[in-house]
């Protein structure tokens, strides 16, 4: 087989994911052996043109630029990947869909009316076919390095999609939900992260977006049973997956109640 | 002919997005040249309505590669807002993993990024002019780079948990106490990082003579220079006083709180950046210019309070009678700060209290308003927020490094542009050495815009009608 070509794409997000490429570091090397990463401005000044068998997308799309530009990945890129909670649901930055983006910018800039910006951040699968996603903020090592073997094996990659909860069980790790009564968004939140806050002593906030049928109504019971206000709950879904369907509808649902 | 205009759009081996456009006048002679960062995502209002506790977690998403930095300026900010003076261990543990993140930025910005350019030449084919072209020609530079940054990685790894975004630091102190194992496996792991540091150190002296056209032309010029002191007047990037220097060396400002940088700091605002330019107000704008990052860092300081760092820097300051101006010693200076971070982290780790288990101070709020300073690796950073009386933030305003480096930016990419750039005849090699210019201050767009996003890197040289008269591409 000969090597795929892979391309790295970069939109509106904090470089984390990518960098998460650097930090195989042990693999790294070994990973320029059997891959040929053609498009990396982050790591190369080389750009070379497409098609290319595998896309990674980090980022969320935020103006009508990167929207085009998306499309234009979409039908370079065989395989197209999201990585992290920017590109699968949007990211923090998808916070400002429940506000006045232009409020925001005159906040911030210099010069308001430079700004080209798109009133919502969205994940890339509002726009593009997306293939594979792996999730978290920022993605974690382990999925990435599985997913780049299993592609090359040709076999699907394993890669779980069940909570936080279950990986905490297996380290041993008291519930801090249970036990200490910590808003802990481990119950619907997908493992990834080897359960590390909780291992902390902190409640899960999150970070891996929603697992695979997330039972969101009955966490803002547990939460309401804990003593949360509406408005804390809200936030507790809002976070940098806020704009993933399921942690949406639980956020929106909270705020109406 | 026409007037035109080059655009680089994006430019590559920086974190972030940026573009630059470079003005031609009729004999296609650059005539000016402006450093653009062109997007946003708004992290100082949707942190209004969180509570204050959220902000160190929230705003360490602002950037992949410094997320300790925002970490920990946050956390201080917050340390305020409870109003308490959290446990000494825990000021060292917070030191420590900021220290390992200035050693892994430092070495990826050097040894990633930039040493293609050193080892292969600003002239070399850009297929090749990376780090994987590097593993390839020079594996043990390759190799000491990906260890290097690996050390740094690994000890904010064993420390809080993960390398990017870590919720250990937290307002008031650290989450957990530092287990022996890890500061065993910390202080095992530094013979190693600083054999690399000292022989890449070394290399780097050696190959300057080698790059005197771009010391003289990469951003050399006078300016100001800002970075954090401690109460000596050495090395610091976790506390202390802002001290202020100018060109020729002279200390302009032994020190302020960086709670009052707003009697200090102004923001002038210009047509051609999404950023605001920062300046030192008490000399006006546009002679406040100033620098900051590490070669403003070494600037500033009386010593470097480390033994070998010390020696370094004694070295460093005899190339200018003044303050060291090119902006192509950034990366020297980046070397030099490694050294004294590996030092550093020893010598804190041998601290007799370091496994101690209180770490943390509980409160609850008893101020509304808080500012935490910290250096980053690119400079110094402030974040400064105002809670209402439920501890919900109402207010933030940020302070980026590379944002007080916007200024001195653009002066360099146009004086390196003008001694580089024939627009009647485009080579590649030209324009990366103005890349390589904005390389040097290794800015951090996600930082500053808190954006980015990324284009194929695409060179138009346009006529006054708008019409492509000529094209570069990547």
């Amino acid at each position: 087989m000969a090597k795929p070509r892979v391309a790295v794409f970069k939109f509106a997000s904090c470089d984390g994911c990518q960098l998460s490429v650097l930090d195989c570091e042990d693999e790294l090397l070994a990973i320029a052996d059997v891959l040929d990463i053609v498009y990396f401005p982050e790591a190369t000044s080389t750009m070379l043109k497409g098609p290319y068998d595998i896309g990674f997308v980090e980022g969320s799309i935020t103006t009508h630029h990167d929207a085009e530009r998306i499309q234009q990945v979409r039908r370079q890129c065989g395989v197209l990947v999201t990585i992290g909670a920017c590109a699968t649901a949007g990211g923090i930055q998808a916070l400002r869909n429940w506000a006045d983006v232009n409020d925001y910018v005159r906040t911030v800039y210099a010069h308001p009316d430079y700004i080209q910006t798109l009133k919502m951040s969205t994940p890339i699968a509002e726009h593009v076919p997306v293939d594979y996603e792996l999730r978290g903020c920022p993605i974690s090592k382990r999925d990435l390095l599985e997913f780049i073997s299993a592609t090359l094996a040709g076999r699907k990659p394993n890669i779980p999609t069940e909570s936080v909860c279950i990986q905490c069980k297996r380290c041993g790790n008291v519930c801090v939900l249970v036990a200490r009564g910590l808003p802990c968004m481990g119950p619907v939140t997908q493992t990834g992260c080897g359960a590390l806050c909780p291992r902390y002593g902190r409640a899960c906030y999150g970070c891996f977006g929603p697992s695979e049928t997330a039972n969101t109504g009955a966490l803002t019971r547990q939460f309401r049973s804990l003593g949360l206000t509406d408005d804390e709950i809200a936030r507790a879904f809002r976070t940098f997956n806020a704009w993933s369907w399921q942690f949406r509808q639980a956020s929106e649902e909270a705020e109406r109640a | 002919m026409a007037r035109r205009s080059i655009t680089l759009d994006p430019i590559s081996r920086i974190e972030g997005h940026a573009k630059i456009t470079l003005h031609l006048n009729e004999e296609g002679r650059v005539e000016n040249a402006m450093f653009h960062v062109t997007q946003f995502r708004g992290f100082e209002r949707f942190c209004e309505g969180r509570p204050f506790s959220e902000l160190p977690s929230l705003m360490a998403r602002i950037c992949g590669i410094c997320p300790v930095s925002h970490l920990i300026a946050s956390a201080k900010a917050c340390d305020e807002l409870l109003g308490v003076g959290i446990p000494e261990t825990a000021a060292n543990l917070r030191r420590i993993l900021n220290l390992a993140q200035l050693v892994q930025s430092h070495a990826l910005s050097f040894f990633h990024l930039s040493s293609p350019d050193f080892l292969l030449g600003m002239d070399a084919d850009p297929a090749t002019r990376n780090i994987f072209g590097m593993a390839a020609s020079r594996p043990q530079l390759a190799r000491d780079g990906v260890k290097l940054r690996q050390f740094g990685q690994q000890i904010i790894e064993w420390m809080a948990g993960k390398r990017i975004h870590p919720a250990w630091v937290v307002a008031g102190g650290v989450a957990s106490p530092l287990a022996a194992e890890a500061r065993d496996q910390i202080l095992a792991a530094v013979p190693e990082a600083m054999a690399i540091a000292l022989r890449t150190l070394e290399w780097f002296k050696a190959s300057l003579a080698g790059f005197s056209e771009e010391i003289r032309t990469f951003g050399n010029f006078p300016t100001l220079f800002m970075g954090l002191v401690d109460s000596e007047g050495g090395l610091e990037h976790y506390d202390g006083v802002l001290r202020v220097t100018d060109a020729s060396g002279r200390v302009l400002h032994d020190g302020f709180d960086p709670r009052k940088y707003a009697d200090y700091i102004g923001e002038a605002v210009e047509k051609f950046s999404y950023l605001k330019s920062p300046y030192y107000k008490p000399a006006g704008y546009p002679d406040g210019i100033y620098r900051v990052g590490p070669l403003a860092r070494l600037n500033v300081v009386d010593q470097c309070g480390t033994p070998r760092a010390a020696q370094e820097w004694a070295e460093f300051k005899a190339l200018s009678r003044g303050s060291v101006l090119s902006s192509f010693y950034y990366h020297y200076a980046r070397l030099i700060e490694i050294v004294h971070a590996i030092e550093a982290i020893e010598r804190l780790l041998g601290h007799p209290g370091i496994l101690d288990k209180r770490v943390r101070a509980a409160a609850a709020p008893n101020n509304t308003e808080g500012i935490g300073v910290s250096e980053a690796p690119r400079g110094t950073i402030i974040h400064h927020y105002r809670i209402d009386e439920h501890g919900l933030c109402r207010g933030a305003n940020l302070i980026i490094a590379t944002g007080h480096n916007n200024l001195a930016m653009n002066r360099s990419v146009l004086q390196a542009a003008k001694h580089f750039v024939d627009g009647n005849h485009l080579r590649e090699g030209m324009l990366n050495r103005v890349e390589a210019v904005i390389r040097a201050y290794d800015p951090c767009l996600s930082c500053s815009t808190h954006a980015s996003g990324r284009l194929a890197l695409r060179i138009q040289l346009l006529d006054a009608g708008g019409a492509v008269v000529d094209e570069l591409r990547r």
